[in-house]
């Protein structure tokens, strides 16, 4: 091992953090380095009086200043939650406001867009009088217009008023025999 | 959601919770605390208190704004709390969280040159010396020697350049692994190691000339 060596390994060594091996590498090299074994010395010694600096205390009122804050702390976390769910309650009033309005408005724009519905007077419409044709069948028959379906009495009031035509024909005896 | 689960109060009662935060390791004690039992919090601070007060105090070197900033450290524990990744060690949270604000607080200092480090710890040391260095039993020149000493060794300190003295803290006060400062100070293992050892050998010079 060399000097150069031996300060790269030198904080490992220090802390003793070296595998077996290297550390008898470097407890070697100190008894043969004299240099280096100065340099362990010094820093050693300047470490011994940083590490033995005497600790400070936090101050009498360190816990009351910090429990007076942690209380502040908290009283501001409630209002702040509080504010919050205003905010929160706020947003949500304001949306259903934009929500209602927007159906508002649209409903109001769909009823301008659309045409309303014309009023006319009403039309009454009248059926002309058909006109009566003489019936050119080649078997007389007497046709009332009656419709069907209807049950017999009331259908016969009704042939009362139907109009009668009468047809001309000439009854002939017919014979099945032929 | 850690502020709900917060008011759920959790059913340890009774005069030995005090003595079961205790006995509880870091991670549980953080566990109590998020669900609900705020005497963990305290348990906490009790803990941390004078290491974090002792790491920033040799980091910044003033003993007020030291307390001051522990305090800030505590409050931002105590706000995000519930947002700690709980797989990860505390401890190295909390110190990562007091490292980030004694850079700030130097930065700050830089840009203000009327503060100076060692102005600000020299009136400490006069105005306001820890009860332990008052030992009346002790010769007076004794006592001017020791305090002499520490004096030089916190104004070598002080001369470090600031990464190199983080490190250097973490390291030889706190006892921190490599990767815990690593993690904290957000720097590789290699830049670690490398900066601890330039500390260590500026340190051991700046200090030679007066212990040798």
């Amino acid at each position: 091992m060399d000097c150069r060596e031996f300060c790269e390994q030198h904080v490992a060594y220090v802390d003793d953090t070296l595998a077996g091996i290297e550390l008898v590498r470097m407890q070697r090299h100190i008894a043969e380095c004299e240099s280096c074994a100065k340099h362990d010395a010094k820093i050693r010694r300047a470490l011994l009086l940083f590490r033995n600096l005497p600790s400070i205390e936090p101050s009498a009122d360190f816990s009351q200043r910090l429990e007076a804050r942690i209380r502040e702390c908290q009283t501001d976390h409630i209002m702040a939650a509080s504010q919050r769910n205003l905010r929160y309650g706020a947003v949500a009033a304001t949306l259903a406001s934009i929500v209602m309005l927007g159906y508002i408005g649209t409903t109001l724009y769909e009823r301008a867009a659309t045409p309303r519905d014309l009023l006319m007077p009403p039309v009454v419409a009248t059926l002309p009088e058909p006109e009566l044709m003489p019936i050119t069948t080649s078997t007389p028959a007497i046709v009332t217009s009656v419709s069907a379906g209807l049950s017999i009495f009331p259908a016969a009031l009704f042939a009362e008023q139907a109009p009668v035509r009468f047809a001309h024909s000439k009854l002939e005896l017919t014979d099945y025999t032929r | 959601m850690a502020d709900i689960v917060r008011k759920r109060v959790v059913a340890v009662e009774g005069p030995t919770i005090r003595e079961r935060l205790q006995a509880m390791d870091d991670s549980a004690v953080v566990t109590a605390f998020l669900g609900g039992e705020e005497r963990a919090f305290s348990e906490l601070v009790t803990r941390y208190q004078t290491r974090l007060l002792n790491f920033v105090y040799r980091t910044i070197g003033d003993r007020e704004k030291a307390e001051d900033l522990v305090q800030e450290v505590f409050i931002r524990v105590y706000r995000h709390l519930h947002r700690f990744d709980r797989s990860k060690k505390f401890s190295t949270w909390v110190y990562t969280i007091a490292s980030n604000l004694a850079k700030n607080e130097l930065r700050n200092r830089s840009r203000n040159p009327l503060v100076l480090f060692q102005t600000v710890q020299k009136n400490f040391q006069d105005e306001d010396r820890p009860l332990q260095f008052e030992d009346t039993t002790a010769r007076p020149d004794d006592m001017y020697r020791k305090r002499h000493l520490r004096e030089i060794v916190e104004e070598s300190v002080a001369k470090l350049p600031e990464h190199h003295r983080n490190v250097f803290i973490l390291r030889e006060l706190e006892g921190k692994s490599y990767e815990e400062i690593a993690e904290i100070t957000e720097c590789n293992l290699g830049t670690v190691k490398s900066r601890l050892n330039r500390a260590r050998n500026s340190f051991a010079e700046i200090i030679a000339p007066y212990v040798d």
